[in-house]
């Protein structure tokens, strides 16, 4: 339930195993293989970052707090295991798992506050060039956002509670005496893995692991403010030192890590985390920042505005 | 991108009548058709209507935080839901039905003339009540609205906290738990820490509100039945003196000895104002709930030889823990479910009606409103006005 992530909504009904995901977007695909013939996207990852970029936009302009942003990035993954992402308009889909997701985490915004924010966002105008007509990607009617909140709603049949790796952070920082600079960027790889599809494949608390084991080993000697680019820990994880360190705390006895890991190795023995998993969250975020270097803002906006121009999405 | 429903409330039940409505919306009775066995509560909570033309205008919180909250609760002392369907811009919440609750238990006791609530009876409610409490609590769910008419009774004895639509999770909110929603919890049920204006609440405004319910359950009349303050031109939230007053005349002035954050409160200043527009004997009296509560169980008929036929000493010591002043002492769940009120004498039975020999009307349901899809009745009052007449008082309290 809400304190009990066991019994929770998310672990029975949200939880994938790796070939349950692919299998779920396989049938989707199967569904519409002419779309997807017609309308390429971006890798999902990437996709997700212009994604994450737009909503982080939507919430700065409402100084929206982090988790409700998580919370709606959360919603937009769900959502979309079960809807081709070329029969909607990602950007309505946005709006509303934002405005849903306020509500949820107790921050709530009116609707109408939201719709216009969103309309200054993403003025459709700009694409005229493109589709020869000029339309908004989100329709001053806030109908049409109440309209995909049910949507939303009924496709997560009302499990709209999440819980997030961040509250484990939290708790584990006294615990394993992290510094604030630890946290910082533990938090911050937490904000990342919503990049990918890490949060519908393992439990919270096997993230939060994760970040940790990334910010002790990898020492952040940098802010974890990172624009488009992939931050700076890709870099450093990539240089392979660290996933040494990495691969030894699965093994019993690795000599050599520096007292502050080996706490941290000590900890994890002792712990019941699947170690196996946080090590495949690991790789799984290394790919995430390799693939990131691929990214290009203006590549996702014009293959996202063809689908939703060109199949009358916005309408 | 439109939405269309996947599951029609027409298809699945079949509607038997109306039960209640409120700021939320309707309530009606139905039982299940195509094969679906059982009888259900459905709630479908009021969209707003621009003009006459149903318009999808955002769900408000309230319905949000209980779809949700229901969605994840499963306890046998917490109202279950079956399903929600969202169809036609409207919400249907689909629940177990409940024959009874407190509150029309209650009114039952005060006609045709007092006759008091079996002692075995009121010992089971509680502990039912408690245990869900326990429940929600530990889940970190804050109710926030318990009073009579939200604790619901099945026909066989078992007690369903219902009414999640004001309950909230309070594991490090992002807001204060005090910016959301100004006013919680129904003013007779209020605790007084809430009435002197404190933003960070805990569960333990659930429990004072359970001191409440367990003091009606025996005297068959709110406790501190005091008078609504209304929120003036400007919307502020005005300090319930009222209310206060009522709940100091029957535990004395609440004193910074004894609630050390008393002095921290916002509206402390109120207090004492109020303190010196009394006589100062009235300020000094110490609690009068043990004196309450003895002329309560006489006047109740409360066996004074057999143990099990009144909540005796041990029934006073929970009360007087449920309705301390400060909440950092008040009781909790976990420690009033260890309480001697439930551990010494007998079992308690999961069916609070067990060894009952009255039987309890069953819960109204009215004819004049079963079409569940038609959007244009607003939701305002019980429907029915005969009925209002004679429910009297519950009634009265209903519109609240």
């Amino acid at each position: 339930m809400a304190a009990n992530y066991w019994v929770s909504t998310q672990r029975r009904h949200w939880l994938f195993s790796r070939e349950g995901l692919v299998d779920v977007r396989e049938k989707l695909r199967e569904k519409d293989k002419l779309s997807h013939t017609q309308f390429p996207l971006p890798d999902q990852r990437l996709l997700n970052i212009y994604f994450n970029q737009q909503l982080t936009k939507l919430g700065k302009r409402m100084s929206t707090r982090q988790q409700a942003l998580a919370t709606a990035q959360v919603y937009i993954k769900r959502f979309y295991t079960k809807n081709e992402i070329r029969h909607t308009n990602p950007y309505l889909v946005l709006s509303t798992a934002f405005y849903l997701a306020c509500k949820m985490e107790e921050c709530p915004q009116h609707i109408r506050f939201v719709v216009g924010e969103a309309r200054g966002l993403w003025p459709g105008k700009s694409d005229v060039r493109i589709t020869k007509r000029p339309v908004d990607f989100i329709t001053s009617d806030v109908a049409k956002l109440g309209e995909c909140e049910f949507a939303l709603i009924s496709e997560m049949n009302s499990q709209l509670i999440v819980h997030h790796p961040y509250r484990t952070l939290s708790e584990l920082q006294p615990e394993l005496s992290l510094t604030s600079d630890e946290v910082a960027l533990a938090w911050s790889v937490i904000n990342d893995h919503y990049l990918t599809d890490l949060p519908l494949l393992y439990p919270p608390h096997v993230i939060a692991v994760m970040a940790i084991i990334i910010a002790v080993v990898f020492k952040p000697s940098q802010t974890s403010f990172h624009g488009s680019g992939p931050p700076p820990l890709a870099g450093a994880m990539r240089d392979g030192a660290g996933m040494n360190i990495l691969a030894a705390l699965g093994e019993k006895g690795a000599s050599g890590p520096p007292p502050r890991i080996q706490k941290l190795v000590g900890w994890i023995a002792e712990s019941e985390v699947d170690i196996k998993a946080v090590i495949e969250c690991t790789q799984e975020l290394v790919s995430l920042y390799e693939v990131w270097e691929q990214y290009s803002e203006k590549t996702c906006k014009e293959l996202i505005g063809r689908v939703v121009k060109s199949k009358n999405l916005d309408k | 991108m439109g939405y269309t429903t996947k599951v029609r409330v027409r298809d699945r039940y079949h509607i038997v009548g109306f039960i209640s409505s409120g700021t939320y919306g309707r309530v009606y009775k139905a039982i299940g058709k195509n094969g679906k066995k059982g009888e259900f509560a459905i709630k479908k909570f009021k969209p707003d209507k621009e003009g006459e033309l149903i318009q999808y205008t955002g769900l408000s919180q309230s319905a949000i935080r209980e779809m949700a909250l229901c969605s994840e609760l499963e306890h046998a002392n917490v109202v279950q839901l079956e399903e929600i369907i969202l169809e036609d811009k409207c919400i249907f919440m689909v629940f177990e039905y409940t024959e009874h609750d407190l509150l029309q238990i209650i009114h039952h006791h005060t006609q045709p003339q007092r006759h008091a609530i079996p002692a075995s009876m009121v010992r089971s409610i509680l502990f039912q009540l408690l245990n869900g409490l326990l429940y929600l609590h530990t889940n970190w769910v804050l109710h926030r609205d318990l009073k009579p008419a939200n604790i619901l009774v099945t026909s066989a004895g078992a007690i369903r906290i219902g009414d999640l639509g004001l309950a909230r999770l309070f594991y490090k909110p992002l807001n204060s738990l005090f910016s959301g929603d100004k006013v919680v919890v129904t003013i007779w049920y209020r605790a007084p820490e809430l009435l002197l204006g404190s933003r960070h609440y805990t569960p333990a405004v659930d429990l004072w509100a359970v001191g409440c319910i367990f003091a009606e359950l025996l005297s068959l009349r709110p406790i501190f039945k005091g008078e609504e303050a209304k929120m003036d031109s400007k919307k502020t939230v005005p300090f319930q003196r009222n209310q206060m007053m009522k709940i100091v005349e029957i535990l004395g002035m609440p004193r910074k000895e004894t609630w050390p954050g008393l002095v921290s409160m916002p509206e402390y200043s109120q207090l004492h104002s109020l303190a010196l527009s009394r006589a100062p004997a009235h300020f000094n009296r110490p609690s009068n709930l043990e004196s309450w509560y003895q002329n309560c169980l006489k006047n109740g008929g409360y066996s004074s030889t057999s143990s099990a036929g009144t909540p005796g000493a041990d029934g006073f010591d929970l009360l007087s823990r449920l309705l301390e002043y400060d909440p950092t002492k008040r009781i909790t769940a976990t420690e009033a479910l260890e309480h001697p009120y439930f551990k010494n004498g007998g079992p308690i039975s999961a069916n609070c009606f067990e060894g009952f020999e009255g039987k309890y009307p069953h819960r109204r349901v009215t004819q004049d409103d079963n079409d569940i899809r038609s959007g244009s009745l607003p939701g305002t009052k019980r429907s029915g006005l005969p009925d209002d007449a004679l429910l009297g008082r519950a009634a009265k309290r209903l519109k609240e």
